[in-house]
Formats: C-alpha cells, structure tokens, sequence
C-alpha cells in the first residue's frame, strides 16, 4: 500500500484553507454569555477586600464569582498546589482574583473593571535566588498538606524548591582529583511563550447536573481531571469535548480558561459561558518555558577524555508547580549528553518564585540542557585545540553502552550517522570573515525520547464501510492525528485515507489518551490503532468467511474489500460485512490501549526521580552557519541542515513541517524572542514586542531524515515534534561563538550581547 | 452610544449591518456576520490572521472600525474559493502542508492573494517580504513561501489561458 511514507494532504486542510474550522473561540451555543477575568495588578501580596457589589448590578451582568463564592478544589499536573482564583495570598502578576460572566463580552470588561480590590503589597521573591535565600518566606507557606498525583510520587519537595533531583554516584570527587584539566561553564537561559495564534479560549455549560466543556486542548483528559478537582465534583461529572486546536506547544496541556467558564456557568445556573483571554492576558499567564541556570564541571584526563562531571541546575517554577517540578528529572537524563564520561553528579531544583508559573513548551527543559551540554563539549574542545565534532565522536556513546539511569542504549549509532550526515552537507569550514561580516559554524548532537504514556483507539466499521476512529488524541496541528493516525489506520485496513474519519475527542466516548505531548501520538496512538485494527480484523474476517466460497481461509483487507487468498476474485465489499455482521449479532469494532513497556533501569540511580527511564529514543544532529554583522550585531542564519531519526517516515512532508517549525521555534528561542521579567512582571505583553520570527528571518532548512524502523511503533514509526526545537538553540548558539570567536553563554544572545562580546 | 447602519460588499454580496460605532470590521465579520474565517490573534495589529481587503488594500480588521466598510469592497478568506473550488492559493496550501493548526492561515491566504494581484510573479523574497506582517507559529514559515509560489505558477497559467 502507499499509505505510509507518503506526503498524503491533512484529513483537515480543506476546512482550514477554507476559513471553516471551528475552533473554540469560534464556536458558540445559544444563550451563551461572556466571562472574563480580573487578574492580579500586584506582584505578592495580601487581599484586603474584594468588593463586587458595583460590578454585580452593571447592565447584562449575570454573575461575578470570586474564591469566596467557589471552594476551594485544588488542582496541578504534579502538586495540587493551584486553585482557581486568589483566596488570601497573590503570589503572582496576573493571577485570578474574580470572574464575570455578561450578556456580552463588552459588558463583562466594563464590570470586571469595576470590581474593587484593595490589595496590600508585599516583599516578593522575583529571583530564584531570593527564593533559595535561607530565611526566604515560604511562595506556599503549606506546601506539606498538598496532595501529590500519582506522577509526582517520588517528587522531593521542600520550602520553595517544588522539585529537586540528586545523583551522586561513587568516584566523582576521585576523578577531579586525579583531573588533568577541569572545565567548567555556566549558562542561563531566559523564557520563551509559546505564543500559539489562538489564545487559550473555553466554553462550559452545566447540563443535568455534570459540566460540559469546549475546548482545544492537548490533553482533554487533564482539563477534565483538574475541572474535577477545581470544581470539587466526580470525574466523571466533567465531560470534556475537544475542538479544533489553533495551536498549543505545551501551553494547552493543562487548565486554561477552562475553569473559569466552568464556575461562572455553575454561578449562572448552568447557561453557557465562553471565556477567551486576550493576547496581553495570554502572554502575562501562559506556562511559558522555564528560565534557568546551568552549571556544568567536567574532568579530564591526560588524554583529554571526559572522566567525570558536575552538572547543577535551578530553574524557576514560577507560583505554580504546572509540569516544571519534574523537569530536573528530565535534565538528569540529559546531563552527559550522548557521551561517555564517568560518574556524574546531578543537582536540579525547581524553584518556586512570585512570578507567572512556568510549565510545559515542546522539549520541556531539553533546548535548556542541552544548550549547556552542547556548548560546553565546544568550549572543551577548544580548550583541547580539537576539532569539536571529533572530541565528541571519540567520546560518543556505542550501542548498549548505559545512560546515567542504568539504562541501555541499543542503537547510539545512529547518532554518528546523523553527526555525519550533516557533514556531508554542510562540512564545516571554521569561522571566516568578509568586511563587516563574520561567519561561523556550530553544530549539537544527542538523543531525545518519545513520551510512553497511554492512548486508546476504537475503530468502528460503518454501514457503508467507512471507518469511523474514536480517540482522545486531538490533532494540535502538528498533523499526529489528521496524517499520521488517519494515514496509519487506512494502511493497515488497507483502504485510502479518505475511508478513515477520526472524530474530536470527547472524555464521554473515546476513551483515555494522556495527550500530544512528548511526540507521543503518532507513536503510542498509532500503536495503540494498530492493536484496535488485529481486534477488529479478526471480527470482519469471522463475518466473512461465511459469505465467501468455502475455503477462504487466509483473508485481507484491499480497497475497502475482504478477499480470500488464493481463491481466483472472490471478495465483499467491508459494507456486506457490516450488514452482515449486523444480523450476526457481531459487532463490528476493535479497540486497543497502549502505552510503551519502560526498560531496565538502575534504581537509586538518583533520589527525586519522578521519570526513571528514557523510552523510544530519537537520535538527531544540527549544524547552522550564521552571519554576524559586526557593525549591528544582527545575527543571520544562511544554512541549517537537520539529520533527524525518526523511526519510520509516515508522512514526511508532515515532519519536514515539523522540523522546520520547530527549528523556528529554536531560532526564536536563541535568537529574536524576549520574555524579560523585571520585578515579577513581564516586560514583553504583546507579540511585536515579544518578536516572534518573521518569514524573512527564517533560512531553508535542510533535511535528512533517517530510517531505523522501531520494532514498537506503528510501522516503525517514533516520535518526531520536539527534537528540533531541543537541539537547534545549542546549535545555533555554538555557531555564533564560532563566528565572533567569543563564547555565548546565555540565551537569547541579542544584537547588544553581540556587540559587547565584540569590543570585550 | 447609537449603533450606526452601514451598507457595504463583502466577498461580492451586497450586505447592510448594524454595528456600534466603537466595533472592529473583525468583530463585526466574525460576530454579525458569521464569516469566523478571520482570526484574532491579538487585536492590536501585530499577527495578520484578521487580515482582509479592503476595496481590495490588505489591512488587519482588528484595527479597521465596522463602519468604516460602508461603502466599500470588502474581501475575507471566504470569498477566495468558488463555491466547492478553492482558489489557487488554497490548493497548493492544501498540496505544499503550508499549515499545522491553521489560525494564521486565512491571514496568510488574504495576504497572498493581495500579493497576487499585484504582482502575479514575485520573487522568493518579494514573497517572505510581502507575508510579514503575517505570524506563524506552526510552520516556520517554508512551506507557506513554496505554496504561494506554486500558486503564483497556477494563477498565471489560468490567466494565459484565459487570454487565449
Ligand atoms: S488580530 Fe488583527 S493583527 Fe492580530
Ligand atoms: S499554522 Fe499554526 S500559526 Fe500558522
């Protein structure tokens, strides 16, 4: 068949050229009214007096709700450490304070603004070092009584740090001893919004006593456990129905505007209520990537191998835990990079401070570390006088080789072969310089993993033969669900992709999915449709032995027909088999749950592990040449070349679109986009002052996809969305040094940090 | 404040609506109009996916008053296909995977289209140069530069075609 590997167009594309995709802030029921959200103008405080009686009696106002008027419920990815609105303490600029729903949304603002609130500043803690101070005040005095979930079991908490990890494994201090050379570096990295072109939008209602929620979320089943909790009801009173997702990067993971359309439709006794932020309101709450500060030691021997290393690492949680407090776990599996290099020793700590919380954005903490590990293996390098991709091919891992977790690397090859890909297109040439123009070349290289947690697919055969696909993975544009699933089921039922509908998730039908996070869906979603379709063959297969000639026993699906092997033509049409089976009392559907079976791993390896191994790796390699312009200190990229593994190709247009957005995504991130707290308030609130790449910023990247079929995946088939995005800032930042002759050490590198580091 | 009557042309059908004088040509599209085509994606000018044209100038809606359509053309993404064909532009959207979540995609559309009209053979650059005051966040932006390229190709042939 020819579904697989080929560049079929997007299940969704039509609607979407046509301006007819409707998503959440499109969609709208009857009756329905308007909420908004009057947020927090201090930094750290206490609440004095929340007055809403002026705002209650304004014109078309049909509720105000604030923490007094709707509980107290709890909610977190990992610590239940959030609620809703403000009760007594702000901990941050633009946290919740009330809500007000109206007849239409212009009446809602002029209410909320209404509202008076008398707040009493306080000393705010807006650096990680203020937190991490000895006699700091506690962000969350009661941090002790919050209750963990599951995933956050092995979480090591204290005071303000949300999460800490700690390696120390045997021989550290002996091999810095014995060291012939030690080289040690220290990098921060700033922010980064996530800035998806729909705001974070919802509409709830309340109907026969359970809520009822519209959203375009990544992770339907999360909105829907921390409604629960929010709203203090069952699980299973919250139905959660996706729409279309304009975009999300990791931002639409968790709560958004969910919650606030949920109390205020509650307040209005069920009516519909759509609450969509405002780009400024976006950019002051989104879990944006963590700020951070790295500091890497590494020993070396006479021979200039790598013997050991300390690798430490604070990064800011913000007020609120969201994800971050798990992310020093996935820095640990980073911390060597993909080499060999003895012990080492691993301290990360989350941070709790009075700022907007930080959370999840593609490749979380990935772009960070591997930033500090990539840069650093260059600045080692030179310091040796060797060629830096030669020092990092003598110390590359080799297949079976261990991580730091204990855990095998089965096929680390495939790192060489992408380091030598991107050789071959772009051989590095050393830094040169024309007039005003400086140029250099930087590459990184290492692996990054596909997320192992479950998804479930039901496939249904209907009365024309169609087939209809029920999950709760939603497509977050990124084409995991409208190319990769679609293309994936039609193969193995062996019909054109046009036979296949898969449908919004909806937490009443389609059964459980952790969502499109961790490039998982193509992977574990695939998977889990492949075992639906085993399911469901066996049933079609059973049906239509009775209509064909006797002795049709090996049977197969070709164009929508269920023909025998080996007997001359005959075949039915999957239609007759559904009417067939109809009378049968078969019915005529397959399902099928999968999540990736974790590998052996080492434990005690490190205490505070809240992800103790890597599954499904990915092995990838970045080059960019840059020009610097050393009279404006602008940066240009002129080449980027990308050798990336991805298992098995379903679509490739599809990754190469993802690849060349995530690349932008990095090229931002290293480059242009500015998220700058100054005092525990953001300095950019809009997207042109945010500077997100423009079209004219961008180079063509180049692509080298690599072929190793993973024996799990859905034809081979691994995860593909995060890498580019974790590897390209090392990159591009080993480029620029290389350029000016001069290391960077902090991300974004702006035109200034340029200049400077040229007259220095 | 008094709503104001405004008559105007939107993707060729005569339409009169009513508006406050303080509304945006976007919330009046999107909210009288049902044309949810146009996104907003800020309201303040700076992403393109509320961009229409307006006796056929490329201007963003969020920044352009409802009343201010009296009198004029106005054209949004809805009216670029016809009927169940879609325009040029659209296919090779469709063909080149030049969208992911598809928000900026309308905005992208419109602008392309305006482009179009004006210079119906641009460049690479022309083409990056005239698409950005247009964000994407998806797509890094290649693959939307090759779609309206190719689509520049189709336009052309069609009009030659037509002149024959
Ligand atoms: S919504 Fe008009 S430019 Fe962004
Ligand atoms: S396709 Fe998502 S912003 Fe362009």
């Amino acid at each position: 068949m020819t579904n697989i590997g080929s560049d079929l167009p997007r299940a969704d594309g039509w609607d979407k050229v046509a301006g007819k995709s409707q998503y959440t802030v499109d969609y709208s029921e009857s009756g329905m009214l308007h909420g908004c959200v009057l947020r927090s103008p201090v930094v750290c405080g206490r609440i004095v007096r929340v007055d809403v009686e002026a705002a209650r009696s304004m014109p078309g106002v049909r509720a105000v709700v604030t923490a007094t008027n709707v509980g107290n419920g709890r909610a977190g990815m990992l610590v239940r450490d959030q609620t809703l609105f403000a009760d007594r303490e702000i901990r941050h600029h633009g946290e919740a304070i009330a809500a007000v729903a109206a007849d239409t949304l212009a009446q809602a603002r002029a209410a909320r603004d209404a509202i008076e609130l008398e707040a009493e500043s306080l000393p705010a803690l807006t650096t990680m070092a203020q937190a991490l101070a000895s006699d700091a005040p506690l962000v969350h005095p009661d941090w002790e009584s919050y209750a963990l979930n599951p995933m956050a079991a092995e979480l090591r908490r204290q005071g303000n740090v949300a999460g800490e990890l700690i390696a120390d494994p045997d021989g550290v201090d002996e091999a810095f001893e014995r060291a012939h050379l030690v080289v040690e570096d220290e990098f921060c990295v700033d922010r980064q919004y996530q800035a998806y072109l729909e705001p974070m939008s919802a509409v709830a209602r309340f109907t026969d006593g359970r809520c009822i929620v519209r959203t375009g979320s990544q992770f339907p089943y999360n909105i829907r456990e921390e409604l629960a909790a929010y709203l203090d009801v069952r699980l299973s009173d919250v139905r959660v129905i996706g729409q279309t997702v304009g975009g999300g990067f990791g931002a639409k993971l968790g709560c958004g505007t969910e919650g606030y359309a949920a109390v205020l439709s509650r307040a209005v006794g069920g009516r519909s209520v759509r609450v969509v932020k405002t780009r400024d309101e976006d950019i002051v709450t989104a879990p944006v990537r963590e700020n951070a500060e790295l500091r890497i030691r590494t020993a070396l021997d006479a021979e200039g191998n790598m013997t050991a290393r300390e690798f430490s690492c604070d990064m800011d949680c913000g007020a609120y835990g969201l994800e971050t407090p798990t992310f020093p776990s996935i820095l640990f599996h980073f911390a060597a990079g993909i080499y060999r290099i003895g012990p080492v020793r691993v301290h990360a700590r989350a941070v709790y401070t009075n700022t907007p919380p930080t959370g999840a954005f593609r490749g979380v903490n990935g772009p960070a570390v591997y930033f500090a590990v990539e840069r650093h293996m260059d600045n080692i390098a030179r310091r040796l006088n060797e060629d830096p991709m030669a020092f990092r091919a003598r110390h590359m891992l080799r297949d079976g080789d261990t991580l730091l977790n204990g855990q095998a690397l089965a096929d680390a090859h495939i790192a060489r072969e992408a380091c030598e890909a991107v050789q071959k297109s772009l051989p590095a040439v050393g830094a040169r310089q024309s007039g005003d123009r400086l140029r250099g070349v930087g590459s990184a290289t290492g692996f990054w993993v596909t997320n192992p947690l479950p998804g479930s697919v039901t496939i249904t055969v209907g009365e024309d033969g169609r087939l209809h696909v029920l999950t709760g993975a939603n497509d977050n544009g990124s084409g995991a669900v409208a190319m990769g699933l679609t293309q994936i089921v039609a193969e193995a039922m062996g019909v054109s992709t046009g036979e296949v509908i898969v449908g919004l998730p909806d937490t009443d039908l389609s059964g459980y999915d952790s969502g499109s996070q961790g490039s998982r869906t193509t992977h574990i979603v695939g998977k889990a449709a492949l075992i639906a379709i085993d399911d469901l063959k066996t049933r079609i297969f059973d049906v239509a032995r009775q209509m064909l000639p006797p002795g049709a026993n090996e049977l197969e699906l070709v164009g929508g027909m269920v023909r025998a092997v080996g007997i001359g033509d005959a075949q039915v049409p999957l239609a007759a088999v559904f009417q067939m089976a109809n009378f049968s009392n078969v019915s005529l559907s397959g399902s099928g749950t999968y999540a990736t079976t974790p590998p052996a791993f080492t434990p005690g390896c490190a205490v505070g592990l809240t992800m103790p191994s890597l599954l499904t790796p990915t092995y990838h390699a970045h080059r960019a040449e840059v020009e610097v312009d050393s009279v404006t200190g602008n940066v240009r990229l002129l080449r980027y070349v990308v050798a990336q593994e991805v298992g098995r190709a379903i679509n490739p247009d599809g990754i190469m679109g993802q690849i060349q957005g995530g690349i932008a995504q990095g090229i931002g991130f290293t480059l242009t986009e500015n998220l700058r707290l100054v005092d525990g308030r953001y300095l950019e609130r809009s997207l042109e002052a945010y500077r997100l790449p423009l079209a004219q910023d961008l180079p063509r990247v180049e692509v080298v996809l690599l072929e190793h079929p993973d024996s799990e995946g859905p034809f081979g088939a691994k995860g593909v969305a995060e890498p580019p995005l974790v590897f390209a800032p090392a990159a591009i930042a080993n480029a620029v040094s290389d350029a000016v002759g001069k290391p960077f050490y902090k991300l974004p590198i702006t035109p200034e940090d340029v200049l400077f580091a040229l007259d220095t | 404040m008094s709503a104001v009557q405004v008559s105007t042309t939107v993707n060729g059908d005569a339409i009169d609506f009513v508006c406050q004088p303080t509304e945006t040509l976007l919330d009046v599209l999107r909210n009288r109009l049902g044309l949810i085509g146009s996104k907003e994606g800020c309201g303040t000018g700076d992403c393109g996916a509320c961009s229409v044209t307006v006796d056929g100038q490329l201007v963003c809606s969020c920044l352009v008053l409802g009343a201010e359509a009296e009198g004029r053309k106005i054209g949004t993404v809805e009216g670029l296909a016809d009927g169940d064909k879609l325009h040029p532009l659209q296919k090779q959207f469709i063909d080149n995977a030049a969208l992911q979540c598809g928000v900026c995609t309308p905005g992208f559309l419109v602008a392309a289209k305006a482009l179009l009209d004006r210079n119906p053979n641009p460049t690479e650059q022309e083409i990056r140069y005239a698409l950005a005051g247009n964000l994407c966040r998806c797509t890094g932006y290649d693959k939307i530069v090759r779609a309206v390229n190719a689509a520049a190709r189709d336009v052309r042939k069609q009009q030659a075609r037509k002149k024959r």
